[in-house]
């Protein structure tokens, strides 16, 4: 573990001491970044659960048509291995009606919100389920990426030349939930085999874009892997050995946005081809595991409005699965042929913009539990906040919300950007 | 003797004829020639915000901002340079000569993407500042009816004082009066009236200047009298006719910065 930190701290360093040079000969520099403090205590048992200090920095470099930009971070937690990365590292070189952006880059597609429909580019870092800011929960992953740009209309290509996962929670982490298959027999999950780097293996991503006043549109597809691994094969014995593996798939999809008098609608959908399903059939000693390729749609339709100044927003997700039998499993929880899924977010600002109070909710209808997720901040200062919230977890234990009901946690949350 | 007579008459009739033309301006032209006073193609600036609180403590907000009125669409876009935790967000918007509802478009660094906007904020709080998003805009003049009360001197110049009532009934206050310099058609000061006539907020014009034939005031306080709070304004940097393409005023822009 040690080791594999200083590797970090290596690669870190010399990411930045590479950079360096061409920031040197930019002829704008700039260096941001935010401090944050977050603490996170446990609501059932009143622990301590979390307890991060985050560094997170941006160096900027301008030439005349292209930019750097290095975003390193650290985050240093009580009694825990400091982690140190860089989330993205790139170069933007930009033409009159194209631009091009090479290295390690954070993507984001569609229009949806906390939901990913045709936002799959990027993997998300579900380690702790819920990060202090959304924005850290997409990876950085190696990319050549080009947009060509035509009035309001506008084409991206994107080529991913080694295929990055989500990563997901420790085995001891409190948001790890393992499915359990017998009981009393514990389970192992070995971590899913890597696709080679080759070009074969590499993912590409492409998007029809216009932008407009009346309507803004996006079509895009893309041939990917799986950023979360599916079980492939378990084999009995104490502990039962669970092998993962990622699959490929083709998605097809587009999104929307468009507003008739004060209401903004919002629509985003995707077909995601032959994605690969495992499917569990009990058994003794152990269960048995067949993998199918089926197809799935997600669809969202969203509204947004301002009422009495408060902002005001709601979406509604579908997801259905075709040829769907018991059994089929997703990121380790058992899913649904149709299943529906709501959010609710509101949003005020008093006080001359420095109080905001925030709520925000994850609904699951089948089987009902929830997410609810209220929080205040103040900016006593420019560029200083402190922030208070709750992130309370309701409802069936084998729901994607509920059955983390033990982790409802009240947290506190401090920034300083500068 | 005849003809004199007859010259006499036509005289005294053109006179009649044409004196309304001369002495009579109604409130909504005087409004109208306001909207419509030249303010370049393009234009860009830099503003700087000073909000100061009742206790007396303030902030500071910095914004670039770009225009251009093709004549039917006016387009603006707005970059916050400071403070940090609002750096590099942006604000895109379309208004519509016709009277249609604006459209908007803000990119936040933090959720990394270009959101479609409701547009009813007109009577919120720009950034947390006295001026609300719809003093940040040009308001057109037939969503008022406007009476001119008066004639008076302000700052040397002669002015218009013209009453503005809303059609529209507006939650924010019952009407405004401005003072407008006669044939240069730039405001002074306005204030913003409760029904029961005190005045809730006032915008005082610091200072302006004519640049490339176009005046731009640069430099101005809006007072919040009930909260006891204001609100100065600079611009600095103020230049027009930048030949700033169309496409500037993009998504991709709200994204790359005020990068021209």
């Amino acid at each position: 573990m040690k080791k594999r930190n200083y590797r970090n701290m290596l690669g870190v360093m010399l990411t930045l001491f590479m950079m360096l040079p061409l920031t040197l000969g930019a002829k704008e520099v700039n260096l941001h970044g935010m401090l944050r403090s977050h603490a996170g205590a446990s609501l059932l048992e009143g622990t301590l659960t979390k307890n991060e200090q985050t560094v997170d920095l941006s160096l900027e470099g301008w030439g005349d048509r292209t930019r750097i930009l290095v975003n390193p971070y650290a985050y240093i937690g009580i009694g825990q291995e400091p982690e140190l990365g860089i989330r993205e590292a790139y170069i933007d070189v930009m033409f009159e009606h194209a631009d091009v952006r090479i290295g390690k880059q954070a993507i984001l597609w569609g229009q949806a919100e906390g939901a990913f429909i045709t936002d799959i580019v990027s993997p998300r870092d579900l380690r702790s389920f819920i990060l202090a800011d959304f924005r850290e929960i997409r990876k950085g992953i190696p990319a050549i990426k080009a947009d060509f740009y035509a009035g309001g209309f506008s084409v991206e290509g994107i080529w991913v030349p080694q295929f990055v996962p989500s990563s997901l929670p420790p085995n001891d982490s409190l948001w790890m939930k393992e499915p359990s298959f017998v009981p009393d027999v514990p389970i192992q999950m070995n971590p899913a085999k890597m696709p080679s780097v080759s070009l074969k293996n590499s993912e590409v991503f492409g998007k029809i874009k216009y932008f407009g006043p009346v309507i803004s549109w996006e079509v895009m597809g893309g041939y990917a892997w799986t950023d979360e691994a599916y079980v492939e094969s378990i084999t009995p014995g104490s502990p039962i050995q669970i092998d993962q593996s990622y699959g490929r798939h083709t998605v097809l999809g587009g999104s929307f946005s468009t507003s008739f008098g004060q209401t903004v609608l919002r629509g985003e959908a995707a077909i995601y081809l032959d994605k690969p399903f495992s499917v569990i059939t009990p058994g003794a000693p152990a269960p048995s595991v067949s993998v199918e390729n089926q197809h799935q749609v997600q669809a969202l339709v969203g509204l947004d409005r301002a009422i009495l100044g408060i902002e005001m927003s709601g979406q509604y997700i579908l997801s259905y699965v075709h040829d769907h039998t018991d059994g089929m499993m997703e990121q380790g929880r058992k899913i649904k042929e149709f299943s529906h899924t709501m959010t609710f977010r509101l949003q005020e600002t008093f006080l001359d913009d420095q109080l905001t109070a925030k709520f925000f909710a994850y609904v699951e209808m089948d089987p009902f539990n929830t997410l609810l997720r209220p929080s205040v901040s103040w900016s006593f200062e420019d560029g200083v906040s402190v922030e208070g919230g709750l992130e309370l977890f309701i409802g069936d234990a084998d729901g994607m919300f509920g059955r983390f009901q033990d982790n409802s946690m009240a947290y506190i949350s401090l920034r300083w950007h500068f | 003797m005849k003809r004199i007579g007859f010259r006499l008459m036509a005289s005294i009739f053109v006179m009649i004829m044409s004196l309304p033309l001369f002495a009579q301006i109604s409130g909504a032209e005087v409004m109208r020639h306001v909207f419509e006073r030249p303010t370049g193609e393009d234009m860009q600036a830099t503003l700087n915000m000073t909000i100061t609180n009742a206790r007396g403590s303030a902030r500071e907000r910095s914004i670039m901002q770009f225009r251009q009125d093709s004549g039917t669409i006016e387009k603006k876009i707005m970059f916050f340079t400071a403070p940090a935790d609002v750096r590099n967000t942006s604000f895109l918007s379309f208004s519509y000569s016709d009277g249609r509802s604006d459209d908007q478009w803000i990119y936040l660094p933090a959720l990394g993407r270009v959101r479609r906007i409701a547009s009813d904020k007109s009577n919120e709080s720009f950034m947390g500042s006295d001026f609300t998003y719809d003093d940040m805009g040009a308001r057109h003049p037939e969503e008022d009816n406007h009476t001119i009360l008066r004639e008076e001197v302000v700052d040397g110049w002669q002015c218009y004082v013209v009453e503005s009532v809303p059609i529209v009934p507006n939650s924010e206050y019952a009407k405004t009066v401005s003072w407008v310099v006669k044939d240069e058609w730039i405001g002074l000061k306005k204030e913003f009236l409760a029904t029961d006539g005190s005045v809730t907020r006032r915008l005082v014009i610091d200072a302006y200047e004519k640049a490339d034939t176009v005046w731009v005031i640069t430099d101005m306080t809006m007072t919040n009298l009930r909260k006891q709070t204001s609100t100065r304004i600079r611009m600095n940097e103020v230049s027009f006719n930048n030949n700033l393409r169309e496409s500037f005023f993009s998504e991709r822009q709200m994204q790359i910065g005020p990068r021209t």
